[in-house]
């Protein structure tokens, strides 16, 4: 197999039918009102907020735009507003500024030197908010998970990619860039440098260490089973890189599962209990 | 012995696990069926439950003969028709002994059954963890002629339709649960194995989303020539009809004669190689 970005290509049209069918049967046969989802001013969040519209209708999806003060940045509040201009979603703006600042006085032990367990902790903030919703208003979280970040585990766990369904998880970056501008969204959203906002001016690729067009082919040859040698010497990376990826990769896993237990009994939760999400069994 | 039958492709969504409503949908379609003068209605692999069963495999799989087997066999009496449905099958001699099995039943009451013989164990399939492989390829006597069938994963198995084929099934079922990514091979296999065996092949899968997995239905009625007598909506419920005409066979078989050229002693070698593999 050659790695060129061809193979990543998609085609937008039938992509979305799939993607778009799969959201509005879930919301049905959880007989849930409709979508919550995080909108920061991202590709991957513009996407599932345009595909729940879609498939929803615009009345149905409730966008939640979730600032706070350190990674604040006009030009994403303005490019939110845009959005729901334009796909005519719910939007609320809540602003985390003091949520956060009073959790950071509420912890005993908080180390604002430490920027990770600080980030996570607005990612986790945010999910309280979406969770919020989904109760109060019985709807479902979308996740905006894309499958590059998901491979390596570029997420806070429990955090912005804690949700009941997850519509553009099986995509990678460069292909949900490519399905954004079939949906129309705005180039400058689409083209935006991807960041989780953790922290100020952090950027997803700056952090990777990688563009995306060469991080998706290298995770294509994973999910092929190639071997890192002949990844590396196609992508003429150093077999180092792709090793640091694969090894991402494979020790994340922990971030994708539910908590693992040691086997006690007969049939164990996450083991070898094993249904289907929206099982519709007769009542007795 | 009927020399021309009228088909009919009964694609739809089930609910998993909901028996009653995935039957109330049988008879629906098989009345609409029986209005438009129909000999035979096929339904997808599973249909009885859904595919994506999973550990309710075991709680959900019946005896066949048994309880739902004898209600769609009163279905096909009283409606004057032959239905194949597929469903997971519990074996009289074990509990967890079951079988992913299609039925045939028909004006004359419960026919048979086949019982899957490749179970895919891959990708996002596990049939392996709760199925049994089945080991016969019956043939069915039937007043439409001698029907053959076979589950899915089988038709990417050339033995299966052939063993059926040169016991004399000249139309050959087979029902189907593939999800979105896979539609190429059916298309492809699907013709091919009515190729070359100069066949009526009728493919039924399901629709529907089961656990994120995107069944696409487009079941299709193929001539022994490839031709695609009549072809389902893609991604959608949908209930189709076509004709299968015997006398059509003749000229096929004179222009590709397959069967009169097969070579048995390949099968010798096949069977040798394929155990050292």
């Amino acid at each position: 197999m050659k790695l060129t970005s061809k193979l990543l290509q998609i085609d937008p049209k039938p992509t979305q039918r799939k993607i778009i069918s799969f959201i509005k049967d879930y919301v049905d046969k959880t007989k849930a009102k409709g979508i919550v989802l995080g909108v920061s001013g991202g590709v991957d969040s513009a996407a599932t907020a345009a595909l729940s519209t879609i498939a929803l209708g615009r009345k149905k999806v409730l966008a939640l735009y979730m600032p706070e003060k350190e990674t604040y940045k006009k030009a994403d509040h303005k490019i939110v507003k845009l959005l729901a201009d334009q796909f005519r979603f719910n939007l609320k703006h809540v602003d985390l500024t003091n949520t956060l600042k009073t959790l950071y006085n509420t912890i005993p032990d908080y180390s604002p030197e430490n920027k990770l367990s600080r980030g996570n902790l607005k990612a986790r903030t945010r999910m309280l908010i979406w969770y919020y919703y989904a109760n109060n208003q019985n709807l479902i979280v979308a996740g905006s998970s894309d499958k590059s970040e998901t491979m390596i585990g570029y997420y806070t766990k429990w955090g912005d990619a804690a949700a009941d369904i997850a519509p553009i998880m099986d995509l990678y970056k460069t292909q949900v860039r490519q399905l954004a501008l079939h949906l129309n969204i705005p180039p400058t959203i689409v083209k935006k440098p991807s960041t989780p906002a953790l922290w100020p001016n952090q950027t997803a690729e700056k952090e990777i260490g990688l563009k995306y067009e060469k991080l998706d082919l290298i995770l294509y040859g994973l999910e092929h089973f190639m071997g890192t040698k002949e990844i590396a010497k196609q992508l003429n990376l150093t077999i180092k890189t792709v090793t640091t990826i694969k090894k991402r990769w494979l020790q994340t896993e922990h971030k994708r599962k539910m908590p693992l237990t040691t086997k006690l009994e007969y049939r164990t939760v996450n083991a070898d209990f094993r249904f289907a999400r929206t099982t519709e069994i007769e009542q007795e | 012995m009927k020399e021309k039958l009228k088909v009919a492709l009964a694609q739809f969504p089930c609910k998993i696990g909901n028996k009653q409503h995935n039957i109330n949908k049988i008879v629906k379609h098989t009345k609409q069926a029986k209005k438009q003068k129909t000999d035979i209605i096929i339904f997808p692999e599973m249909s009885l439950t859904g595919y994506t069963l999973l550990d309710l495999t075991y709680e959900l799989a019946e005896e066949t003969p048994g309880p739902s087997t004898e209600k769609i066999t009163k279905l096909a009496q009283k409606e004057n028709i032959y239905i194949v449905f597929g469903m997971p099958e519990r074996s009289e001699k074990g509990k967890a002994i079951l079988y992913n099995t299609a039925v045939l039943t028909g004006p004359e009451g419960y026919i048979g059954k086949y019982r899957k013989m490749h179970l895919p164990t891959h990708s996002v399939f596990e049939e392996k963890r709760y199925f049994r492989l089945g080991y016969q390829t019956p043939i069915f006597e039937t007043n439409l002629g001698k029907l053959g069938i076979t589950i899915c994963y089988d038709i990417f198995f050339p033995e299966i339709t052939r063993t059926l084929r040169l016991q004399g099934a000249k139309f050959i079922i087979c029902i189907s649960a593939s999800p979105a990514v896979r539609k190429q091979f059916f298309e492809t296999l699907t013709a091919a194995r009515a190729i070359e065996n100069t066949c009526f092949l009728a493919y039924v899968n399901l629709v529907g989303i089961e656990n994120g997995l995107q069944f696409w239905g487009g079941s299709r009625l193929i001539g022994p020539n490839g031709h695609i007598i009549t072809q389902s909506k893609y991604d959608k419920e949908d209930l189709s009809f076509g004709n299968v005409d015997y006398d059509d066979l003749r000229p096929v078989e004179a222009f590709v004669p397959t069967l009169r050229d097969l070579r048995p002693e390949l099968y010798i070698s096949l069977k040798e190689f394929s155990e050292k593999l």
